[in-house]
C-alpha cells in the first residue's frame, strides 16, 4: 500500500471538515476522489500534501507516517500536489516556475531530463517557455501545474479537480496528459466534481459527503451503483 | 494562435518598455537632473546618487520584507541606526589609535571592518527578531496579519530607540569623515572620498543583490516564496529559512546605509525616523514588493528631495515629495514600476 490513510479528522480552524476518512491507494493505481462541493475533498488531499494539520488519524505514505510532515518536506518524500487554485509563481516564466518545480533536486542532469520530459508532455508549454505564468490561458496555466508538480519524479500525484473551469477540449487534453504520466508508473489519486469522466479513467472510486466516506469500489461498480447513478449522473 | 508576448523582438521590447510609465519616468526624471545640473551645478547629481544609493539599500530591503514576509515594517529606521552607531564603535577606537600611530593599511581598512561589523550586528538583529517576534507570530496566527505586523513593528520601534537611548544615551555621535584622503576632481567638482565609497559600495550592493534575486537560489526561492507561499511549500521550500534569510538580509542592508552615511548623518536613538519614512516613500511610489523598481525609486526620490531643498527650500524636503506622491499614486495606484494591486489581505 502506497498511501494508507487511517481516520483522518481535520478542519480549519474551529470548522472541522473531515470526520474519520479512510482511504488507500496501492502503487500504480489510479483512484478518485468524488463528492458535491465542500464536502472535504480538497481539505484531504491538503491533509496529505501536509497544507493542513489533522486533529486526528493517521496517513501513511510507503509505511511510513507522514502526518506531521510540514508541507515542504512532503515533495521530498515523492508526494506530489497540484492544487485547485494552482498556487504558479505568477511574476516567473514557464521555464522558472518549471526550475522551481525541480528545486529539491540538486543532480543538474536528472532536473534537465525531467525538464526534457515534461516539455515532451506538453509541446504547448515548450512554445511558451519565456512567457510569464500569469498571462497564460487557464488550461495552459493548469498544464504548467501538473509540469511543474512532475518536475521532482513524484511516485504520488494528488490532483485536485484538474479540469474545473475547462473547456471539453482542454479536459481532454489534461486527462490525456494524466493518462501518459500513468502509464509512465505514476500512482494518482485525483479529486473531481466531473464524476463521470473521473469514474470512466479511474480503478477505484470513492465517494465523500460532508465529511464522510459513504462509498467506494471499483469504479465500473460505481458507474453501475443506484447512489451514485441518482446523485451524481442525474439518472 | 501564437503567442505575441514572447514573440517580440527586441527592439519592439525595449520600444515598448521606454514608452511604459516607468519608462516615461526614468527618462523624465534624468532630463529633470541634467537641466539641474546646467542650472545649479555638479553637485545636485552627486548628492542625488549618493543618498540615492543609500535609500535604494534600505528600500530594497523594505520591499523584500514586504513582498516575502507580507509585514508592513515600521522598525526598519532602527535597522538603520543600529548599523550607524555599530559602525561609530568600531570605528571610533580605531581612529583614536591611528591618530598617534599611522599605519597606512589600517586606515585604508578600518572604515570597512566597521562597515563589515554593521553588517553583521544587521543580520543578527535581523535573526532575533525573526525568532523572538515574527516567527512565533506567524506559527499563532495570520489572521489581520498586516494591521498586526504594522503595529508590532512599531511597537518594537519604541522598545529599540529607548533601550538604546538608555544604553548609550542621546548624544549626537558622528565622524568627521571615515578616509583621510582629500577630495577627489570629476568634472570641475570636488567629491569627498567618503562620499564616492559610498556611492561605490552602494553600486556594488545594490547589482549584486538583483543578480542574487535574480538567479541564485536562494534568491530564486526569496521570489517564489514572495510570489505565492503556498506554491513554495509545494515544491519544497522552507518557508522558514527563507524569511530568516529575507529578514537578515533587508537588516543587513538597512544596517550598512545606517554606517555608510556616519559620515554624513550622526548617529542618534531616533535618527531612523526620517530614512523609514523615505523607504516608505520609495516603496510605496514603486509598487509594493518590487526590489528592482525600489532601487530605481530611491534615487527619482532622492532627486526629488536634493531638488526641493535647492529649488524650493530646506523645510519643505519631505512636503513635495510626498505631495508629488500623492498626484502620482492617485493616476497608478499600483506605483510607478508596479504591475498589479496585489491584494495582501486576500492571501
Amino acid at each position: 500500500m502506497l498511501l494508507d490513510v487511517k481516520n483522518l479528522n481535520a478542519g480549519y480552524d474551529f470548522l472541522q471538515v473531515l470526520w474519520d476518512v479512510s482511504l488507500n491507494v496501492d502503487r500504480g493505481e489510479y483512484v478518485c476522489l468524488v463528492g458535491p462541493n465542500g464536502a472535504g475533498k480538497s481539505t484531504t488531499l491538503k491533509s496529505i500534501a501536509g497544507l493542513v494539520k489533522p486533529t486526528r488519524g493517521e496517513i501513511l505514505f510507503n509505511g511510513e507516517s507522514i502526518l506531521e510532515l510540514p508541507g515542504s518536506k512532503i515533495c521530498q518524500k515523492g508526494i506530489c500536489y497540484i492544487s485547485e487554485e494552482l498556487n504558479l509563481f505568477t511574476q516567473m516564466t514557464v521555464k522558472e516556475n518549471l526550475a522551481m518545480g525541480a528545486y529539491s533536486i540538486d543532480n543538474k542532469k536528472e532536473k534537465k531530463r525531467n525538464l526534457d520530459f515534461v516539455f515532451e508532455l506538453f509541446p504547448q508549454l515548450k512554445e511558451r517557455k519565456n512567457q510569464l505564468a500569469g498571462t497564460m490561458s487557464g488550461g495552459e496555466q493548469k498544464m504548467l501545474a501538473i509540469a511543474r508538480g512532475i518536475m521532482f519524479s513524484p511516485s504520488l500525484l494528488l490532483v485536485d479537480e484538474p479540469s474545473l473551469g475547462l473547456a471539453p477540449q482542454l479536459t481532454r487534453d489534461v486527462f490525456n496528459a494524466l493518462e501518459v504520466l500513468r502509464k509512465d508508473g505514476m500512482t494518482i489519486l485525483l479529486v473531481e466534481q466531473n464524476v463521470t469522466k473521473s469514474l470512466q479513467v479511474t480503478n477505484r472510486g470513492y465517494v465523500i459527503e460532508k465529511g464522510k466516506i459513504v462509498l467506494e469500489g471499483k469504479s465500473n461498480d460505481l458507474t453501475q451503483d443506484d447512489y451514485v447513478r441518482k446523485v451524481f449522473l442525474g439518472v | 494562435m501564437g503567442n505575441i508576448l514572447s514573440e517580440q523582438s527586441l527592439l519592439k521590447r525595449i520600444s515598448n518598455n521606454l514608452t511604459s510609465a516607468a519608462g516615461i519616468t526614468i527618462i523624465f526624471c534624468i532630463a529633470l537632473a541634467i537641466f539641474a545640473t546646467i542650472d545649479k551645478g555638479f553637485y545636485i547629481l552627486i548628492n542625488t546618487i549618493v543618498t540615492g544609493g543609500m535609500w535604494a539599500l534600505m528600500a530594497m530591503g523594505l520591499a523584500l520584507i514586504f513582498g516575502v514576509m507580507n509585514i508592513v515594517c515600521f522598525v526598519h529606521g532602527e535597522f538603520f541606526m543600529i548599523g550607524a552607531l555599530t559602525s561609530y564603535f568600531v570605528f571610533t577606537p580605531i581612529n583614536n589609535y591611528l591618530l598617534d600611530h599611522s599605519k597606512t593599511m589600517l586606515v585604508a581598512t578600518a572604515p570597512l571592518v566597521a562597515m563589515l561589523t554593521a553588517i553583521i550586528s544587521g543580520i543578527l538583529v535581523g535573526i532575533l527578531c525573526e525568532f523572538m517576534v515574527f516567527r512565533p507570530l506567524r506559527k499563532r496566527s495570520r489572521e489581520q496579519w498586516v494591521m498586526n505586523s504594522f503595529v508590532i513593528t512599531l511597537g518594537m520601534s519604541v522598545f529599540a530607540i529607548n533601550t538604546i537611548q538608555i544604553t548609550f544615551g542621546a548624544d549626537f555621535r558622528g565622524i568627521v569623515n571615515y578616509w583621510p584622503y582629500p577630495p577627489l576632481s570629476f568634472l570641475g567638482v570636488f567629491i569627498s572620498f567618503d562620499r564616492l565609497a559610498a556611492f561605490i559600495i552602494a553600486l556594488i550592493v545594490i547589482v549584486g543583490l538583483l543578480l542574487f534575486i535574480k538567479f541564485s537560489k536562494f534568491g530564486q526561492a526569496i521570489r517564489a516564496v514572495s510570489q505565492d507561499e503556498t506554491g513554495a511549500h509545494m515544491v519544497g521550500i522552507n518557508i522558514n529559512a527563507i524569511q530568516t534569510l529575507t529578514l537578515a538580509l533587508s537588516c543587513a542592508l538597512a544596517a550598512l546605509a545606517g554606517a555608510c552615511l556616519l559620515f554624513m548623518y550622526p548617529s542618534y536613538p531616533t535618527m531612523g525616523l526620517g530614512p523609514l519614512y523615505n523607504s516608505w516613500f520609495i516603496v510605496i511610489l514603486a509598487g509594493m514588493g518590487n526590489v528592482g523598481g525600489a532601487a530605481a525609486g530611491a534615487f527619482i526620490i532622492a532627486l526629488l528631495q536634493v531638488l526641493t531643498t535647492v529649488y524650493i527650500g530646506e523645510g519643505w524636503d519631505y512636503t513635495v515629495p510626498a505631495a508629488i506622491i500623492v498626484i502620482i499614486l492617485v493616476f497608478r495606484p499600483s506605483g510607478i514600476f508596479g504591475s498589479e494591486v496585489r491584494g495582501i489581505l486576500n492571501q
